[in-house]
């Protein structure tokens, strides 16, 4: 699986970085490494609903604040992943 | 050949003085570039007075073409004459090297001019003479891409005397340190901060003399093209990416959307990394076929600022460490201070209208305003900048 954050400048501001850590300490506590794939993006075109985060390249943008990044990894990843 | 210098100087006061003794004059006349050190006798306030008249002088009879011996002749006729040791004195350097590759370089009683080419330390033979009882020694030679020249005042090769080093650190290894030097850096201003910083640590922090390095290379014409912001109309986004990918020079693209235009119009794909190395700056991307690819207007500020840092008087090893960090605007930045003489801006002047939100905690409407002043910032550092928007 392959998780994209938007790391362009809204997005970065409101707050991809604590987002991108936040997953990868979540996914290396669940043993992923192998399985989840971190990547960046510059804009996604959704500033307005940043921080926005796409799951292997679907069209669905996800948007995710640094609060709730622990419930979509919960949600999104894990629930697809089983 | 044409040719082009890069210049810079640093200076380290007498432990507890507030005036320096050196003083340097980087000077541009219409076929040649000059550059001037002069140290005046003693320390403080005497020394700046000595030093600053001498350097004047020089600068003034140079500018309005008179020949050394006059000016040689006008500086001791000139110099108060100190009380204690009844002369006027001030040792000075002078190296003027023109557009069309002569170089004239004069000293009188400072420590020999450090000449480094090809990698080796090299010995210009020179003439003496002597002027009013002075004995000046002149060298006149032809410069090559990649010369370097370090003018210093005796507190450099004294660095260290009867404290870390019995003799302080000697013109050799002042030269050796100077070469080894050259080959890990490519601006004037590092050098010269590499080399001023050595004298300190030599001093441990406490000059025993008024101690400076004017530090001038001879470079190559060196073109970056920054290309950041979409065209205000879609129709303009081949003109820009042909103007920008036309001709010679390194390239870079900032902001996401002009790096979606890049990569529309290379047909290759972006790569985007995660490495927050700096937590202000947002990750750099690759393209294949270009130098740097950055996030826009966050990026953009943390380089002007590092700019307007360069061009502040004090720049120090603290600054370059900075400079080397591998983000975005630090690597943008060093582009534009250490890799260019030559600035073309390709700007679009569209507006992003999720920038235009009260709510985020930086006004990210600003691209323009920051490329104006990293026009001006880049023009104060002597560069030929050309900006064009669309």
């Amino acid at each position: 699986m392959k998780i994209t954050i938007c790391i362009g400048s809204s997005c970065h501001l409101k707050g991809s970085r604590e987002i991108v850590m936040t997953l990868q300490r979540l996914i290396s506590e669940k043993n992923l490494d192998n399985k989840v794939e971190l990547s960046g993006s510059f804009c996604m075109g959704e500033c307005k609903r940043g921080v926005s985060v796409r799951i292997d390249g679907s069209e669905e943008i996800f948007s995710v604040r640094p609060e709730t990044a622990q419930q979509f990894f919960h949600q999104e990843v894990l629930g697809r992943l089983e | 050949m044409s040719v082009s210098v890069d210049v810079a100087w640093k200076s380290l006061n007498k432990h507890h003085e507030e005036l320096c003794g050196d003083k340097v004059e980087l000077l541009k006349t219409v076929t040649s570039n000059i550059a001037i050190l002069a140290d005046g006798m003693g320390s403080g306030v005497k020394a700046n007075i000595l030093a600053t008249l001498t350097s004047k002088i020089l600068r003034t009879m140079f500018l309005n073409g008179s020949p050394i011996e006059d000016a040689v002749e006008t500086i001791a006729n000139t110099l108060p004459v100190c009380k204690e040791r009844e002369v006027a004195y001030s040792t000075f350097s002078v190296l003027q090297i023109f557009h069309n590759g002569d170089a004239y370089l004069v000293e009188f009683d400072n420590p020999s001019c450090v000449f480094i080419r090809d990698g080796k330390i090299v010995d210009i033979p020179f003439e003496k003479r002597i002027i009013e009882g002075k004995e000046i020694r002149e060298y006149r030679f032809h410069v090559q891409l990649n010369d370097c020249f370090v003018l210093m005042s005796d507190g450099v090769i004294y660095a260290g005397v009867g404290e870390l080093l019995n003799f302080g650190w000697t013109w050799d290894s002042m030269a050796e340190y100077t070469l080894k030097c050259t080959k890990d850096t490519l601006s004037a201003k590092r050098l010269a901060a590499m080399l001023s910083k050595a004298c300190d640590d030599l001093y441990m922090q406490k000059p025993g003399d008024d101690t400076t390095v004017c530090v001038t290379r001879v470079i190559d014409r060196k073109v970056l093209r920054i290309f950041t912001g979409p065209p205000e109309s879609k129709d303009d986004d081949k003109r820009l990416m042909a103007d920008f990918m036309s001709g010679e020079g390194k390239r870079a693209v900032c902001g996401g959307t002009s790096a979606n235009i890049a990569a529309r119009y290379l047909d290759k794909p972006i790569e985007t990394e995660l490495n927050y190395s700096n937590p202000d700056v947002p990750p750099t991307a690759t393209i294949e076929g270009l130098d740097l690819v950055t996030e826009g207007v966050l990026t953009l500020s943390r380089t002007l600022q590092l700019l307007k840092q360069y061009l502040s008087d004090d720049v120090d090893m603290d600054f370059f460490l900075a400079l080397d960090e591998d983000n975005g605007a630090s690597r943008l930045a060093k582009l534009i201070i250490e890799d260019c003489t030559d600035l073309y801006l390709f700007v679009g002047k569209a507006m992003n209208m999720a920038h235009q939100n009260p709510n985020l905690p930086f006004d990210l409407s600003i691209r323009m305003n920051l490329v104006e002043q990293i026009k001006d910032a880049a023009q104060k550092m002597n560069k030929n900048v050309i900006l064009k928007y669309y």
